[in-house]
């Protein structure tokens, strides 16, 4: 299968940067439009406006460097790459992106969570697995 | 049970930290959280006294209760200061009718059924009446920033609507249990003179002293909020009235200095809010939510409903559509920290009881999270994704 449109998702953490690194690689292969996208989540109920201001301050510090490095790592790929920053909940955000620009693949990085916590809060790497629209490859 | 304030201090702040932890893995606010942590430790801690044969409970200190009351003060400070006076200025009709509904319906609804269904009595009524008042601007303000309508006329209109009715709310909270005495009097007429001046004065601060190690301009904003909470409190009002006026009255110059806002919130969150709710949460009896569960179903119905009542149709009159009333009606059904800082006004004066005050935590705690999920799940208004900082295709 030929992948034209693929959209990584970049959290900042070590296994998204393992994911990226095999999407330049997908990326190249193909000739494909290599997409990363960012989701901040902000705190659900806050109490004070301040939370959420200040959650968002902290988030787009994160991935405003994230970024950074992502576009360093494609360059000197030479693949370029087109970086998206969004608010919301990740699962949701992610999969409206993917279904509204109609991407063919998703790459993740694998998320490593407690089995409890998976159990009780669900994992956003079984979410978008389950939800996603197109194929998805998640990275380990 | 503790003696050293170190250790009752570290067994606090303890539970504030394993809050955060929570807060961050889970991304539900802190201050929710610390209401949960607060009230687990709070009856689990009696209970397990009792079980070990020992007398134990959560120790709250004259001094636990200052930094509670502190960060209940500088709370509404800065839910005041938050407003955007330019949208206000914009939507001011709109906002004032949806706004003043939206207090004034819930108020009279809650009160009713308070003191005629559960038969509590007059002053427990109306303490019940302005707690579910409230609309929790910063629960509207998180679904806002999700859906990218905080950029929208409709998110701008809604978040203007919520200033005004936890306006509502802290004058009534201020004016319904004050004394009318000389102390009212005095405190009038020093907020008549500060008031006023207090934005000028803020501002020649904050040009002169901004970025001073030793804070001069937060220092004077606390000055004026503890002059004026100290005359409130001796006219026996409540010293979040002209904390959250006085936020209003410097949102327009404390908008174009974020520093000074982000170093007042540090202080905040990591110092003062988390007692505040902590104890929020630790007076809340297991019991009491156990045997009242239909108290609080029917008290979260009042309030929801009476949003209805008044907030739909206000909506309507304004050439609203189904949906975005809906949506507007749900968002302002929410409560959470102005709820709370009734209800617990009214606990510390005994005008309610420890199960009285459960009830109306819960049902505050419930108004953040079931109208804002039925919102988001079916009445949210049309809207793309909104880009923020990317380089996006």
């Amino acid at each position: 299968m030929v992948h034209k449109k693929i959209l990584h998702g970049l959290d900042g953490s070590k296994g998204s940067f393992k994911a990226l690194e095999e999407s330049i690689e997908l990326a190249k292969r193909y000739g494909a439009e290599l997409h990363t996208v960012s989701v901040e989540e902000v705190p659900h109920y806050p109490g004070t406006v301040g939370e959420v201001i200040e959650a968002k301050h902290a988030a787009n510090g994160k991935f405003g460097q994230a970024m950074q490095q992502a576009r360093e790592l494609a360059q000197k790929a030479g693949v370029e790459l087109h970086c998206h920053v969004f608010t919301g909940h990740e699962v949701k955000t992610i999969i409206e992106f993917i279904k509204e620009k109609g991407f063919d693949l998703l790459v993740i990085g694998f998320m490593g969570h407690s089995a409890l916590y998976d159990r009780v809060m669900g994992s956003t790497c079984h979410s978008l697995v389950r939800l996603a629209p197109c194929a998805v490859l998640v990275v380990k | 049970m503790l003696e050293s304030p170190w250790l009752i201090a570290a067994l606090w702040i303890g539970m504030a930290l394993l809050a955060s932890m929570i807060s961050i893995r889970t991304a539900i606010s802190v201050a929710l959280i610390e209401i949960i942590v607060g009230a687990v430790a709070g009856n689990v801690i009696p209970w397990a006294g009792s079980l070990a044969g020992v007398q134990a409970k959560l120790e709250t200190t004259p001094w636990i209760n200052f930094l509670a009351g502190f960060g209940s003060i500088l709370l509404t400070f800065l839910a005041g200061a938050e407003i955007e006076p330019d949208v206000l200025k914009k939507h001011w009709k709109p906002s004032l009718a949806i706004g003043f509904v939206s207090f004034l319906m819930p108020f009279l609804g809650a009160m009713a059924a308070a003191y005629y269904l559960l038969h509590w009595n007059a002053q427990a009524s109306m303490i019940a009446g302005v707690a579910l008042s409230t609309t929790s601007v910063a629960v509207v303000y998180a679904v806002m920033i999700e859906t990218g309508l905080n950029k929208k006329d409709i998110g701008k209109l809604i978040l203007a609507s919520c200033f005004v009715t936890d306006l509502g709310t802290v004058l009534a909270l201020g004016a319904m249990f004050a004394n009318y005495n000389w102390w009212l009097v005095l405190f009038l007429g020093v907020s008549a003179v500060i008031m006023p001046f207090a934005p000028r004065l803020t501002r020649r601060f904050l040009q002169r002293y901004e970025g001073q190690v030793s804070e001069p301009e937060i220092k004077l904003l606390l000055f004026m909020l503890f002059i004026l909470g100290g005359l409130g409190a001796a006219a026996n009002s409540e010293a979040v009235l002209p904390a959250y006026i006085l936020g209003l009255v410097v949102a327009g110059v404390l908008r174009d200095h974020k520093e000074t806002v982000y170093h007042i919130r540090v202080a905040v969150f990591a110092l003062l809010t988390p007692f505040y709710f902590l104890k929020a949460g630790a007076l809340i009896s297991a019991n009491a939510i156990a045997q009242g569960a239909g108290v609080i179903l029917l008290l979260l119905l009042v309030k929801v409903g009476a949003k209805f009542i008044g907030v739909y149709p206000t909506a309507k009159l304004f050439k609203m559509d189904h949906r975005i009333s809906m949506y507007t009606t749900l968002l302002m059904s929410t409560g959470l920290t102005f709820g709370t800082i009734s209800a617990m006004f009214g606990l510390t004066r005994n005008l309610i009881d420890s199960s009285q005050y459960s009830t109306l935590v819960v049902v505050v705690i419930a108004s953040a999270v079931v109208p804002t999920l039925i919102a988001q799940k079916w009445f949210q208004p049309q809207h793309e994704l909104v880009e923020e900082n990317g380089n996006g295709a």
